[in-house]
């Protein structure tokens, strides 16, 4: 077996501690692609970036840029599964390089510790990394079980997405990288209207109800286009339309229901590793996944 | 309008133009294609980012008390939309950080705000998932490195700005 592909892990707080299991299949799948992610515990919070840019935003600057010379110290790329954390982390990489003002200014304090940050380091999401680095190629020679017959709608998320100068995403309004990988895993990917509207999560802690409104409609509009299920990469999303899912649709129509998956469950069940999925479903999914899965073997 | 302006306000949005992206500010021409765009102001008329825009242009600080400000997704579909790439939700956290000293900020962003500055996360480690790690067979974190936070952030005061500030908000917590 050739050696394997490594990338630096920078975990987060809310997937290792919160929802342990998109961690864990991420990394069976990226086992099985040959890719190893190798964490160093001199990462902090990234910090996260829907509330506390507004309380301090040069010290999220700080924190982010200390992050971004942890990473620096290593010669390989950095991986966020997290999209809050990938966005920190890029938007604060993409402006240490553009910005001298704001560079010199920070590695004055980081200069207290004895780091620097230059910029240079590459930030990857984990679509960077399964559809431009490993390619759609490699991944379908790994899809044992194709979900076939299953139709799946894909929920980016704004900050995996956004500021796209930073995200290096291949588009701001109308992203496509999901979409290949849900037909490799050989589901079909489904479009419903306003396919980049945010989830409303990160107005829950100022105003709960319009947070909760704005899920709903994102959820109807997934409905309205006849999906199977969801799939999604940030933790936040996931914890908004899964999590909180019964809840949002109280706003609306409480009747009914759509299965959420992670990026990371979806790639497993079709590489043959449902009791990874399935062990932690009940934990971790309030929508039952069971019915998806009847239908994969049904398809099969 | 804005007839109460003050030495406070000129000096307010002398600092959002210092900021980085701060400038584009000035790129705006009111065409409110960014209040079409926003997913908050299609469910509340009263949400418009047109004209907090217009409101900073016009130097007028009173946006920061606004609790409005913090009903911004950061979604950037404004930004998306601006002909004139406005960093608009970069340019509302300027104002959100200027609200902080008179309490125009969610608990739960204080909450956050003070975990990260005091343990490196913004979420409490128990015992019971430290164990569900262990036995997915996921590796063990370590513990982030607080005093090196607090050693770069001493010169911006962060820490005891945040400790000080009471939230004019009800306390809605995280969990």
């Amino acid at each position: 077996m050739s050696k394997s592909i490594q990338y630096t892990y920078f975990p987060g707080c809310t997937i290792p501690f919160r929802l342990p299991h998109f961690e864990l299949t991420m990394r069976e799948v990226l086992k099985k692609l040959n890719v190893e992610l190798v964490t160093d515990e001199a990462h902090s919070c990234c910090p996260e970036p829907t509330t506390f840019p507004g309380v301090d935003i040069e010290a999220w600057f700080t924190v982010g840029a200390r992050n971004i010379a942890v990473s620096e110290s290593y010669n390989r790329d950095t991986v966020a599964l997290c999209s809050g954390c990938f966005h920190t982390l890029s938007v604060v990489k993409h402006t240490l390089h553009s910005d001298d003002a704001i560079r010199e200014r920070v590695n004055k304090r980081l200069k207290k510790i004895g780091m620097q940050a230059t910029g240079e380091v590459a930030v990857k999401n984990i679509l960077h990394v399964l559809h431009e680095d490993i390619g759609l190629k490699r991944i379908a020679k790994e899809i044992t079980n194709p979900l076939k017959g299953l139709s799946i709608a894909s929920h980016y998320g704004c900050h995996l997405v956004r500021p796209i100068e930073a995200t290096l995403m291949d588009d701001a309004e109308n992203p496509r990288w999901m979409e290949d990988i849900i037909s490799v895993v050989g589901a079909e990917p489904v479009d419903y209207k306003d396919k980049m509207a945010c989830c409303g999560a990160p107005i829950g802690p100022s105003d709960e109800d319009k947070s909760f409104k704005i899920t709903a409609k994102k959820l109807r509009k997934i409905a309205d286009s006849g999906a199977d299920a969801i799939v999604l990469i940030c933790p936040t999303c996931y914890t908004q339309l899964e999590m909180q899912q019964k809840k949002a649709l109280e706003y609306l129509d409480p009747d009914f229901n759509i299965p959420v998956l992670y990026l990371g469950e979806m790639l497993a069940l079709a590489m043959g590793m449902k009791d990874v999925v399935i062990e932690n479903s009940r934990r971790y999914h309030r929508v039952k996944i069971q019915p998806l899965l009847e239908k994969m073997e049904a398809g099969e | 309008m804005t007839s109460s302006r003050t030495s406070s306000d000129l000096a307010f949005r002398e600092w959002i133009l210092q900021q980085p992206e701060g400038f584009t500010l000035l790129r705006c021409y009111q065409c409110g294609r960014c209040t079409s765009a926003c997913p908050v102001a299609a469910i509340d008329m009263s949400f418009n980012p047109r004209l907090f825009l217009e409101k900073l242009i016009l130097a007028d600080e009173s946006l920061a008390e606004e609790r409005l400000i913090w009903t911004c997704l950061t979604c950037e579909q404004c930004e998306v939309r601006c002909p004139e790439h406005v960093k608009i939700p970069e340019i509302l956290v300027l104002a959100k950080v200027r609200g902080l000293v008179s309490g125009n900020t969610p608990q739960t962003a204080l909450d956050r705000a003070r975990a990260i500055l005091s343990q490196g996360r913004t979420i409490l480690v128990s015992e019971p998932m430290l164990k569900t790690r262990e036995k997915m067979g996921l590796p063990d974190l370590g513990e982030p490195p607080t005093q090196q936070l607090i050693k770069i952030l001493k010169d911006l005061g962060t820490a005891e700005r945040v400790q000080s500030i009471e939230s004019r908000y009800g306390g809605v917590g995280d969990e």
